[in-house]
């Protein structure tokens, strides 16, 4: 009875472990929606690490344009008059910038970009052990590493040029759940981007005559092999050097910093079509933008009837005249328009109107969301170089450079002299102004660098505002810097607009 | 000494006797009747106290049973579901025993669950039990399950989310427990997990109410899946609230589990039963409107609105001088279109074979034009014992439903109709003379929303199959142990497609840049599981106590598959999503989640159950979790005693305590940080980090919670009153913090925090006449839980709920750090007009009072159903509309002195609020109502009528209704509702939802 029982229940017992063994599905369960990042790190392939590579190429420009109308903003080059984003043109004209709209902004994006560059640059290395061709070869993965390292300096390159002395975190590549990254001086802040970008050069000149294992957009065009990009990562290096020889702080030893500015310079030269050369001045790097699907678009495109980006009358009165006496600067003349629908907006009893428009991302007069933006090109580069000398003081070598640009770009008389270092550095941030308007914010971050805040003109009708603390404005009215968005602040259990180094 | 040894002779005697009596056996026979009436009971089971399992009989269907027993003196007790059980003392001799058995009016004797497969009966179980039974369900008329529980459970918050046909409710139990995970309950019908998902079905694509897609999807008024159960299968419901009670159910139980049961078959002749519905449907109630006059029109349009109105347009809307009012909520939602119902049951059964056959078709049409809830249902539920060890028991039931809910809740284009009724004045009319549809002057986006409500579709069609078995083997039986060993296996599995259409014609699709838009949502649910179970009773000789040791293995695996397409620009007349000239949002996702459990449980009983002991674990992993390979612990233990007779004869008091711990599985994917693909370069396609940083160590929130309580019944069970009180806290919340942004990531997943809900339940029953001519019962329940946030993690001391509101202007939520988790603030203005954020209320009602009433006079019956709500706040956003534009009916109303100080019309107050001040406090409104739910009043017809008309056995008529009545100072639609849907946090958000419907129905009830 009792070993009946027992068998029959050793049976039915027997019968549920099988159904308890066979009825169970794997319970690692991948995503079937997206890719995951730990697939990328743990298995990268050649194909995986193309589309991560071109998600670099998509992040780095995600931020250009803000960061172009937002410092431009910021240096009365222009102004954002759209009527549902009031913030936009009132926190840089009258403040406060908040910590969390305009003033927090050029950080989420670039800090993005570096995380994405870092899982790229930790994936890359390991796909050495996927066998076959889906594999790298020990090139490939050194010119990957040497893009990925070059974009990543590029990313923060933007964090510190729109908040300077603030400094910035550097070592960020940190698992989620340890404390956030400590912030880093400005000064160092250069020197992690040089010390970054020198490695990457390292990588691409080992990747040798290999090709990039992923194909670069038409921005890159002449800059799409290792050897090439090696020329914009010494672009890159050079302006680094000249951002931190003129930072408040700088430890570099100015000579030291203009040399290697020098040196990167006549590096990238060949690969720009020679720093010097007139007919060269487009040549460079460009970002990408198109309408088409899953792109982003060119929204400084803007039409001239359009009520969005306006450029500042300023522009034209204070430019110079070219030879006749009567024509100002062909840049300013090339590079903006009437608008052909002035808009009014009104804030805080202040009325603006929207009379100027930039016209250099038009094509044929119409707005083009393909139009690309450039990232650095080679007249640029004259005046980098014109800069590094000036800051060493060879004057004669400069004014070469400046006469170059000032001749060929803006249709000026050429100089006869320079005249003191101090007169040498307005010349050469007249000249930056218009040669890089509306591409880069040049001018605020010139004006910044240089300590000449309070030379940037107010607009008519901005007069009587009152910007508060010096600590967001300047003696002049224009803000100093961006802010720490409040959410970086409160990681670090601070107050909104902290400045966690007391700078 | 003499005299002893006389007395052991004696007793000799007497032990001998005894011995040689056990082999003379006797028949007993009787009859078993219901005391109030001396109808015959069937199916009692009557048993001989101390006798084991195998003297043991049941009763026929005329109440007759016979039972073979020992000579002597001896005591029978006799069990019959829906009864009191009763011991009858039989004498030596005596050979007929009848019995007539008390109705167990409050179900102390039900058996409730206290294990996977276990059960007790309700006046020993030692946690708080809340059941309703079929009779309680079917009486009035329920669009879903959930809708017929509404003020029937103690500690159960059953709240709808809007009007809809259809249904579209939440239940909550015992709090907010969560901040982002499953506000749901787990339903388990007949063993099946079965899925409550609510599909949305693509209406944000009309109404734009978010660009978000997940945002946007959630304001869709979506109806949740439990609506495609038909409530008259059901024969019981079974909530199990605290975590002791759940634990049992492991890691999805953290909002409670729902147990589910429906009708079997009994023994007997076949029974058929058929119920005819039909009646109407009816506003309930609305906002109301503004009467204006050429001056108050020009006073309020002539400056504010857009376009404006000058004095000329004003007049030329006058009739016979003076402006016109029309109630455009009664042209929209003003029809009484015709509902019915069928249903019909078929169930009978021998020993060996027991079967419930059901049909169901319900017609209910919204009062919105072409709105409408239609569903059809077939069940068959079989029992069948294959051997003497060995029975089988299948259920299975098939589901179509469709329902058009219409398109109403948050708008950004125009779509939704009672989002446009609060920028229309009352005296623009929406119809020409002709009867076409006019262009407003005022609306939102040139919405018309007669226009919109006649043309626009919504429409969603469900096919659901749901089928369980159940096999259950009797290895072995003794006089003192067995051991059963039952396994179970379910499937529920269902498909969805949702197309919503916007034709071109619609006034407000030609503000859109592409007008015409048709919405293509398809989804597939499979939810499987499998469990087995070995149960061991042991119960030693003197029957003093007994041990049933269970132990167990659960299996579940659920897969939820949904995409869209969405096409925009259609060619009029067209509604294919080919004939788009653009497609826009569509997606696709896939869900997948397997949980393993083991669990063991022991149950003490001791004194016949009076003593009751239990304890138990449950050990689970899930893929859902980081660790997929790690087992979660869910441990429970509890104690009950029951102290018989204590305020007299049939009286009992029962003290209880128990703890439990049970847990909330993370969403699917919270542990994964993606590569977000999508974004293209030059042509090419790129793959980035996510901006939300998965945790790859999450794990379940944890409840661990702590009940007590008594239970104590009066008069032989005519009175009772059960009283819980409990704390739970939940630690290690799952939440979406914003890390440092410099980390690359804009949210980051953590477990951590600690929610705290502690709460009273309180469910009183009393019978105060029982007779054959007129019986009275009165029930009542009573809920209260306070909730408060104890810590929040990563040194965040607030934070703002995905969904929160619409601006501090219109109060928002804010979960903040020793606050209630509720609360809603915003923003009130200071003498000078410098705003400063404000706590203005907490979601969470005060108390919740549900009392009814059933009386039988001879034939006729009649019930009521009253539910109040005291307290708790809700942002009222149709409030807002209408304040915003100076439409409140309350605009030229008496002066009031208003929360700001102010003495003028509230209308006013909240016109001057929206359009200045920026004060919240006019749009934070309290939700206290009262509402009568249902009543029903009937009329059981003579035999004879319902032999003679319909050959039927019984007959019954009736009048039911359902939300009849409504007293509450709330503006607007009901303060029941969710823009939102079912929401842990971000309930009480109201902002033009569907209107609420009342019912009245005329009811035919046939029993053959």
């Amino acid at each position: 009875m009792r070993t009946r029982a027992l068998r029959r229940v050793m049976a039915a017992a027997s019968l549920a472990g099988a159904l308890l063994i066979g009825a169970c599905g794997d319970f690692n369960v991948t995503n079937p929606n997206q890719p995951t990042l730990d697939d990328l790190v743990t298995n990268p392939t050649r194909t995986k690490l193309s589309a991560a590579a071109t998600g670099l190429l998509v992040g780095i420009r995600v931020d250009v344009i803000s960061y172009i109308w937002r410092l431009g903003s910021m240096g009365r080059e222009g102004i954002n008059l759209s009527g549902n984003n009031q913030p936009d043109y009132i926190e840089p004209y009258f403040g406060p910038l908040s910590g969390t709209g305009f003033g927090a902004a050029i950080w989420t994006n670039p800090y993005r970009e570096i995380r994405n560059a870092n899982t790229y640059i930790d994936a890359a290395p390991k796909s050495a052990s996927v066998p076959g061709p889906e594999g790298l070869s020990s090139g490939e993965i050194s010119a990957s590493l040497g893009f990925g390292k070059t974009l990543k300096a590029l990313a923060l390159l933007y964090v510190v040029g729109s908040h300077a002395a603030l400094g910035a975190p550097v070592d960020v590549d940190r698992p989620i759940t340890d404390p956030p990254a400590p912030f880093v001086a400005e000064d160092s802040v250069y020197g992690y981007i040089i010390g970054v970008l020198n490695d990457a050069q390292n990588d691409l000149t080992a990747a040798g005559g290999t090709a990039f294992p992923f194909p670069l957009p038409a921005g890159y065009g002449g800059f799409n092999t290792p050897a090439a990009f090696l020329a914009f990562n010494r672009a890159l290096v050079a302006k680094t050097y000249l951002y931190r020889a003129t930072a408040a702080s700088s430890t570099c030893g100015p000579t030291a910093c203009y040399n290697a500015a020098l040196a990167a310079i006549a590096a990238a030269s060949p690969t720009f079509g020679g720093v010097g050369s007139a007919g060269q001045f487009a040549t460079g790097v460009y970002y990408d933008y198109s309408a088409g699907a899953g792109d982003l678009q060119n929204d400084l495109s803007d039409a001239l009837d359009a009520p969005i980006y306006f450029a500042l009358p300023d522009l034209v009165t204070s430019a110079q005249k070219q030879t006749d006496g009567v024509t100002p600067d062909q840049r300013v003349v090339s590079k903006t328009a009437a608008a052909t629908a002035p808009t009014p907006q009104s804030v805080g009893g202040i009325a603006i109107t929207g009379t100027l428009k930039f016209s250099i991302y038009l094509t044929g007069g119409q707005p083009d969301p393909n139009h690309n933006i450039p990232a650095i090109r080679n007249e640029e580069l004259v005046l980098l170089r014109a800069e590094a000398n000036i800051g060493l003081n060879n004057l004669g070598a400069a004014l070469t450079d400046i006469n170059l640009v000032r001749t060929n770009a803006g249709g000026l008389p050429a100089l006869g002299s320079l005249g003191t270092q101090p007169q040498a550095i307005a010349e050469l941030l007249y000249n930056r102004k218009y040669s890089l308007l509306w591409e880069q914010g040049a001018t605020w971050v010139d004006a910044r660098r240089y300590g000449l805040l309070n030379t940037i003109p107010i607009p008519a009708g901005f007069a009587n505002s009152t910007p508060p603390g010096p600590s967001q404005f300047g003696p002049s009215v224009v803000p100093t810097r961006l802010l720490v968005p409040d959410d970086e602040c409160r990681a670090l259990g601070k107050e909104s607009g902290c400045s966690p180094l007391g700078t | 000494m003499r005299k002893l040894r006389v007395w052991t002779a004696v007793l000799a005697a007497l032990v001998g006797a005894a011995g040689t009596a056990l082999a003379q056996e006797r028949q007993i026979t009787g009859t078993v009747t219901r005391a109030t009436d001396g109808q015959p009971i069937a199916e009692a089971a009557i048993s001989v106290a101390g006798g084991g399992p195998r003297a043991a009989a049941r009763s026929n269907a005329q109440g007759h049973y016979s039972i073979t027993v020992g000579p002597g003196d001896i005591k029978l007790t006799i069990r019959a579901i829906g009864y009191r059980s009763a011991d009858v003392a039989v004498a030596p001799g005596q050979d007929v025993a009848d019995v007539a058995l008390n109705e167990d009016i409050f179900k102390l004797e039900e058996l409730v669950v206290s294990g996977q497969q276990t059960g007790v009966e309700r006046r020993n179980a030692t946690t708080s039990t809340a059941i309703v039974t079929s009779e309680d369900l079917k009486q009035v008329q329920a669009a879903t399950l959930d809708q017929a529980l509404q003020g029937k459970l103690a500690g159960a918050a059953i709240q709808e989310n809007s009007g809809g046909p259809g249904g579209g409710l939440q239940i909550r139990i015992r709090g907010a427990n969560t901040a982002i995970g499953s506000p749901d309950p787990l339903f388990v019908v007949d063993g099946v997990l079965y899925s409550d998902a609510t599909l949305p079905s693509g209406l944000f694509n009309v109404t734009g109410s978010s660009a978000n897609r997940g945002r946007g999807e959630l304001q869709d008024d979506a109806v949740n899946r439990l609506a495609d159960l038909n409530p008259n299968d059901i024969a019981s419901v079974e909530v199990l609230k605290g975590a002791a009670a759940s634990s049992i159910y492991g890691s999805k139980a953290a909002n409670g589990v729902v147990i589910i049961t429906t009708n079997k078959g009994k023994v007997g002749r076949s029974r058929v039963n058929v119920t005819q519905r039909f009646g109407f449907f009816d506003l309930l109630r609305g906002p109301g409107e503004r009467v204006f006059t050429d001056s108050s029109a020009l006073a309020t349009f002539s400056a504010s609105a857009t376009p404006k109105l000058d004095s000329a347009t004003v007049r030329s809307y006058e009739v016979n001088g003076q402006l016109p009012f029309y109630d455009h909520l009664q042209e929209l939602a003003g029809s009484k279109p015709f509902a019915w119902e069928t249903l019909a049951d078929v169930s009978g059964g021998n020993d060996n074979t027991k079967y419930y056959v059901s049909g169901g078709w319900t017609d209910n049409p919204g009062i919105i034009t072409s709105s409408f809830a239609k569903k059809q249902t077939v069940r068959l539920n079989l029992e069948q014992t294959l051997s003497k060890r060995l029975d089988l028991q299948v259920t299975s039931a098939f589901t179509r439903n469709q329902t058009d809910r219409g398109i109403t809740n948050n708008d950004n284009n125009g779509g939704s109709v009672t989002y446009a009724l609060g920028y229309i004045p009352s005296f623009i009319p929406l119809l020409n003379p002709d009867g076409s549809f006019t262009k407003p002057a005022l609306t939102y986006l040139q919405s018309n929303p007669l226009q919109t409500a006649a043309l626009a579709t919504n429409d969603e069609q469900v096919i659901r199959f749901t089928g369980g078995a159940n096999l259950s083997y009797q290895a072995f039986t003794t006089d003192h142990s067995s051991l059963k060993l039952i396994a179970a296996a379910g499937a529920d599995l269902f498909t969805q497609k949702a197309q919503v259409i916007a034709p071109p014609d619609l006034f407000f699709q030609q503000s859109q840049a592409l007008p015409g838009v048709s919405s293509l949502a398809n989804g597939d649910s499979r939810f499987l599981n499998w469990n087995l179970n070995a149960i061991h009773s042991y119960s030693p000789e003197s029957g003093s106590w007994r041990a049933t040791t269970s132990v167990g293995s659960q299996y579940e695996d659920r897969n939820l598959n949904r995409t869209q397409v969405v096409a925009q620009g259609l060619i009029p007349g067209q509604t294919n999503i080919d004939q788009g000239s653009a497609l826009g949002q569509q997606f696709e996702l896939r869900t997948e989640e397997r949980t393993l459990a083991f669990y063991g449980q022991e149950e003490l009983g001791f004194m016949h159950d009076r003593l009751l002991l239990a304890v138990g674990v449950r050990g689970e992993k899930s893929s859902a979790n980081g660790d997929d390979s790690k087992y979660y612990l869910f441990p429970k233990a509890s104690a009950g005693y029951r102290f018989a007779n204590l305020f007299g004869q049939g009286s009992d008091l029962k003290l209880r305590g128990a703890y439990g711990e049970t847990g909330n599985q993370p969403l699917f994917g919270q542990k994964f940080t993606t590569l977000q693909g999508g974004n293209t370069i030059g042509g090419t396609i790129g793959t980035q980090v996510g901006q939300t940083a998965g945790n790859p160590l999450i794990q379940p929130e944890r409840i661990k919670e702590f009940e007590g309580g008594f239970d104590a019944s009066f008069a032989q069970g005519r009175a009772t009153l059960e009283f819980t009180a409990y704390r739970r806290r939940t630690t290690d919340l799952l939440l979406n913090l914003t890390p440092a942004p410099s980390t690359g990531f804009t949210q980051q997943l953590v477990n951590g925090g600690q929610f705290r809900n502690s709460g009273i339940e309180v469910a009183l029953g009393i019978s105060p006449v029982q007779k054959k001519n007129f019986s009275w019962l009165l029930r009542s329940t009573f809920n209260r839980v306070r909730s408060n946030v104890d810590a929040l993690p990563g040194g965040i001391t607030s934070f703002r709920p995905v969904n929160a509101g619409f601006g501090l202007a219109f109060g928002e939520f804010l979960v903040q750090d020793a606050r209630p988790i509720q609360q809603i603030v915003g923003s009130v203005p200071d003498s000078l007009g410098n705003l400063s954020t404000v706590f203005l209320g907490d979601a969470n009602p005060n108390f919740t009072l549900s009392l009814s009433n059933d009386f039988t006079f001879g034939n006729v019956f009649f019930s009521f159903l009253w539910d109040w709500q005291q307290g708790g706040v809700a942002q009222n956003q149709t409030l807002s509309l209408y304040d915003c534009n100076g439409l409140s009916p309350d605009f030229d109303a008496p002066v009031v002195t208003n929360p700001d100080g102010s003495v003028r019309p509230r209308g006013q107050y909240g016109f001057d609020a929206c359009n200045n001040t920026g004060d919240a406090r006019p749009f934070v409104q309290s939700t206290s109502f009262l509402k009568l739910r249902e009543v029903s009043l009937g009329l059981s017809l003579p035999r004879r009528w319902a032999r003679s008309i319909f050959g039927a056995s019984d007959l019954r008529v009736s009048v039911t209704g359902r939300n009849l009545l409504l007293f509450t100072n709330y503006f607007g639609y009901d303060p029941e509702v969710s823009n939102y849907g079912a929401q842990a946090i971000v309930r009480n958000i109201d902002l033009g939802p569907y209107p609420p419907m009342r019912s009245f129905l005329f009811n035919i009830s046939l029993g053959f």
